[in-house]
């Protein structure tokens, strides 16, 4: 039935519903926290849309699942019942299903699944039930049973991000009795195996009494990385109706934001005065445009400066368009800083733990990949805070600090660069444990001497990723190398301040747009090289005796204290005609992959922005460049990626 | 099937699990499987195990699987407790008839 032109409006209703579901879950949070009455008028007004759109736009499942939540909510409206925890934690599961079922909606599948109809379920039962103002309705159907059976099947990348079915299956244990069989069926021929990969499945029994809670919450931290389902065991089950209900509340936050992360959307909303001042500017250039092609005609020597005047106009309205386009692409970044109070909420009622989470800047704009791509490693920093950073009341009062924990989020522009900060006042780095693990781990001989930021440097190697770091509570820490590859990925650097005792600091730098990049332009020989500026640490020139050659044929300088080995660029590159003496050229010292390095260059031509071409897009990928750029006199320069750079000149030197 | 030590042949291949038989040594663990496949028999030693993951079990599950279907053997020497918790963890003891108690 859907035609073309039915098929264009539902994308719009789609994306105009999910900012109302967006509305509803925020608002239902305020709500849980105390806020005002006027909340369920603008909860309800929210639903009300999404029901008459559904129906308009011929998703009737969902309209019908939708009605259920608005009577729900016209009961609490019109004063029938009082709003509670279980109302509020019931819509927000329903928000969480009518997420799952746009989700479907957009890949064409089937729009109600197991988890929806639960909670439709629920929602009719608590209807039903019409509980008198004020008191809570019992139990939900399908929360008990005295038997479960649970189907668990792991996506391929699960063990890749640290989680081990064995650990949650030995925590499922602790609930009771288990059978466990596994499913082989998907294991793939020994040689095609990638052993970081998860090609097993289980199906277990509880055979003990449980809550359906409990069973979800030891998936909460993989929800979003497995195919799960949790039943009754059919002849065990309390109230035969209980409907397959959703895992927790945790999961379903867990896993909207993987799926955010993930649902790149292809078509971008601007606001209309974005739009009309480009149109404004368009007219300005036009007016330029016309004024300097009056010089066609007739051009006076006198007139110089009037020409001169319109080139620098023309310049700025170029720019000044440049900014505006780019603009286009810029989202506030509350759009990830929203989903954050859900899993803030549920991950500290988990963990037990009081948290108090303030979010500032949440209107700094960045670009939409950008914003896209940076939810994931968000997600990660303000977990392992949660997990690792903040501490528990009792613990947090023995220090002498409050009980609640506070995690703050904070975005600002400095510079051409955002800057991200996830910090939470808790406990700190635990210095002896990462200087253990790291000698342990064969990185470091011992941790004498280290200054605090290079201990707290080691949390990002590799070799950290899937043991806990500062606690051995979960064994859960999240390989920090994932987050700081995924940031270097869009350009952006991470680093960590902590202090023990008194919290850590993860500041995540990134650029303003992934399309111009902000570089300095180096000289190599015949050639030149924009290194990006977010690398740059600074550059120096050497004398020839501070330059120190090791026995393998690698060079070393002395920097603020410690030696950093120098890669001369027309090596790597094979550029001919460059200077080799290190006093005629200039080292620039940058930062990436977690070190630093010199790069030897010959010298340094200027400060430019660079638009980005991909050079895998035109040409192929070469290693230790990240894309091209053109020179204002036409010649093409390579964009030099600094992390690539230093591992080719590891394995050049290693070799 | 070849479950206990029947095979004791020249050409049997050992091939010993590492302490920390977690997934940074996997690469290598399949390596090694990859050519024991090409031998009449092979035994594993996961005596020494003292750490041990899903995908490890997963490696070692498949590898059996594989070996006994192109019709090689394959033994135990002998498995930690902690391989063998795991594997039962897993409900993989079964797949990878490990034995049933570490020998002295």
């Amino acid at each position: 039935m859907s035609t073309g032109g039915l098929a264009q409006f539902q994308q719009v209703f789609i994306e105009e519903s999910l900012e109302g579901l967006d509305t509803m879950e925020s608002s239902l949070l305020a709500l849980d926290e105390g806020g005002d009455g006027e909340l369920v008028h603008t909860i309800f007004r929210a639903a009300h849309s999404i029901k008459g759109g559904a129906a308009t736009f011929g998703f009737p499942e969902m309209a019908s699942f939708t009605h259920e939540a608005e009577s729900l909510l016209d009961e609490v409206r019109g004063g029938k019942r009082a709003i509670d925890k279980p109302i509020i934690e019931l819509l927000l599961r329903s928000v969480d299903c009518l997420r799952g079922m746009f989700d479907r909606a957009r890949a064409g599948q089937p729009l109600n699944d197991s988890a929806s109809d639960g909670v439709r379920g629920e929602l009719a039962a608590m209807m039903g039930r019409a509980a008198p103002a004020g008191t809570t309705p019992a139990r939900r159907a399908g929360d008990q049973a005295e038997a479960w059976i649970i189907r668990f099947h792991p996506h391929a990348g699960m063990l890749a991000g640290g989680n081990d079915p064995l650990r949650l299956i030995r925590e499922l244990a602790g609930l009771g009795e288990l059978a466990v069989e596994a499913d082989l069926a998907r294991l793939p021929a020994l040689a095609r195996l990638d052993p970081s990969e998860c090609h097993l499945g289980w199906s277990i029994e509880l055979k003990a009494p449980a809550r359906r809670e409990d069973i979800a919450a030891v998936f909460d931290w993989v929800v979003d990385e497995c195919d799960l389902s949790i039943e009754p065991k059919p002849s065990a089950a309390v109230t035969p109706a209980a409907a397959p209900a959703p895992a927790s509340l945790a999961d379903a936050a867990a896993a909207r934001g993987t799926r955010e992360a993930n649902a790149e959307s292809s078509s971008v909303r601007v606001a209309i005065d974005k739009i009309d001042g480009l149109i404004n500017l368009v007219g300005e250039l036009v007016i330029t445009q016309a004024m300097l092609d009056t010089f066609r005609e007739e051009f006076d020597p006198s007139r110089l400066a009037l020409l001169q005047q319109g080139l620098t106009q023309l310049a700025r309205h170029a720019r000044e368009l440049q900014e505006s386009v780019m603009g286009i692409r810029m989202l506030p970044i509350a759009s990830v800083f929203n989903r954050f109070p859900r899993l803030v909420r549920d991950l500290s009622q988990k963990l037990g733990k009081q948290v108090r989470l303030e979010l500032h800047g949440e209107q700094t704009e960045l670009d939409k990949t950008v914003l896209e791509k940076i939810g994931d490693p968000m997600v990660h920093l303000v977990r392992n805070a949660i997990d690792h950073g903040l501490e528990t009341p009792d613990r947090r009062r023995a220090a002498g600090k409050g009980e609640t924990g506070t995690l703050k989020l904070d975005a600002y522009h400095r510079g051409g660069y955002i800057v991200v900060e996830v910090s939470d006042d808790g406990a700190g780095l635990n210095r002896e444990a990462i200087v253990r693990k790291a000698v342990e781990r064969g990185l470091i001989s011992g941790g004498e001497g280290m200054s605090d930021e290079a201990v707290a440097e080691l949390i990002f190697q590799p070799g950290f990723s899937t043991a806990a770091v500062t606690t051995d509570l979960s064994g859960r820490g999240v390989g920090m190398d994932v987050v700081r590859r995924n940031v270097s990925d869009l350009g952006g650097t991470v680093t960590i301040r902590s202090k023990a005792g008194q919290g850590s600091v993860f500041t995540i730098t990134l650029p303003l747009t992934l399309a111009i990049i902000d570089g300095l332009t180096a000289a190599v020989g015949e050639e030149c090289y924009i290194v990006p500026l977010v690398s740059i640490v600074e550059s120096v020139q050497l004398k020839p005796e501070a330059l120190k050659t090791m026995p393998g044929g690698g060079e070393l300088f002395r920097f603020r204290g410690e030696y950093l080995p120098v890669l001369r660029l027309h090596e790597l590159f094979g550029c001919t005609g460059a200077k080799r003496a290190i006093e005629d050229g200039l080292l620039i010292v940058v930062e990436g992959d977690g070190g630093r390095v010199g790069l030897f260059v010959d010298g340094l031509v200027g400060q430019q922005q660079a638009v980005v071409k991909s050079l895998e897009a035109n040409y192929r990928r070469v290693q230790g460049v990240s894309g091209a750029t053109i020179l204002a006199d036409g010649s093409v320069a390579l964009i030099v990626d600094v992390a690539g750079v230093t591992r080719l000149g590891r394995r050049s030197k290693a070799a | 099937m070849g479950s206990k030590r029947e095979h004791r042949a020249p050409a049997t291949v050992e091939i010993g699990l590492p302490a920390d038989c977690r997934m940074a040594a996997q690469t290598a663990l399949l390596a090694d499987l990859l050519v024991a496949l090409d031998a009449p028999a092979t035994q594993l030693d996961g005596r020494a195990v003292e750490r041990v993951d899903t995908a490890a079990l997963q490696l070692l599950t498949l590898f059996r699987r594989e070996a006994l279907s192109r019709g090689c053997a394959v033994s135990w020497r002998g498995a930690s407790a902690t391989l063998r918790e795991a594997a039962d963890t897993l409900g993989l003891a079964k797949a990878l008839d490990l034995p049933a108690a570490m020998p002295a």
